[in-house]
């Protein structure tokens, strides 16, 4: 919503829902409630952060259970522990990231860039790498 | 007006608690809300792995994932309605306690997960 004026909770009885705590509101950063449409597109990619950070975590297991002879058990283990400590970072700037675009939202600044990308990319490339490294070790 | 047929329901209004959002966004987000269960129940079933060396123990996250996803599901009818009335009346309340009770269960099956790595790796089993 680029068209709302920058609100001001003290000023502007409408910013407070009725019946919302102060430390929810302080939760929230005050403002106003956006378009509820863009709340709730909020909570969706969210969810999606969360459902990749979940698979995450099924693959950490699963590489760690299941990679059998493919390869050594230093790097099953490395791998699957990697992946488990990803997945649980993910999770968490899922949620912070939900927050400061709820907050952004709320009083009309720009979104904050997503940080959360270029921690899963860069795990992706490290993962990648270790398991090519190992393999060609193992090949070799 | 063409004769009314016996058994078939007359044009109803829509429900009051309908809403006049083309994106069908209360829809959307219970349905990702259902993956999201999905993709939990199949996370925490994949800690059935560990089934030989800690044995009923291994269902552990599958039945905390149970009860987490009970809790969802339950919910998902309430949170459309919420959600549907709140375009409505352009106001929805974010769910914060939902995001943070999800973050938090995430968070704690990776710290199950890597837990029990750990403690197999302490025991010298063969890994």
């Amino acid at each position: 919503m680029c068209t709302q004026s920058a609100p001001d909770a003290d000023v502007d009885g409408t910013a407070a829902a009725p019946g919302r705590r102060p430390w929810e509101e302080r939760l929230l950063d005050g403002g106003r409630e956006p378009d509820p449409r863009f709340t709730l597109a909020n909570e969706r990619t969210f969810l999606a952060w969360i459902r990749t950070s979940l698979a995450l975590l099924a693959g950490g297991v699963a590489v760690e259970a299941f990679a059998g002879e493919m390869f050594p058990p230093t790097v099953r283990f490395t791998l699957g522990a990697l992946l488990l400590v990803v997945g649980a970072l993910l999770a968490l700037g899922a949620g912070v990231r939900w927050l400061r675009v709820e907050r952004a939202m709320r009083n009309a600044r720009p979104l904050p860039l997503p940080l959360v990308v270029p921690v899963l990319a860069g795990a992706v490339v490290v993962g990648t790498v270790v398991l090519l490294a190992a393999t060609i070790a193992r090949m070799g | 007006m063409p004769p009314r047929l016996p058994g078939i329901p007359l044009p109803r209004p829509a429900a009051p608690g309908g809403h006049a959002d083309p994106g069908l966004q209360p829809e959307r987000t219970v349905l990702s809300w259902d993956r999201t269960v999905l993709a939990l129940h199949v996370t925490a079933l994949m800690f059935v792995r560990w089934y030989s060396e800690v044995g009923v123990w291994a269902f552990a996250p599958a039945a905390l994932a149970a009860l987490v996803g009970a809790v969802i599901m339950l919910g998902q009818r309430r949170r459309y309605g919420r959600q549907s009335s709140g375009i409505t009346v352009k106001r929805v309340r974010p769910a914060w306690r939902t995001v943070a009770g999800m973050v938090a269960f995430v968070v704690a099956l990776s710290c199950l997960g890597l837990t029990a790595m750990a403690a197999l790796l302490a025991s010298g089993a063969p890994l």
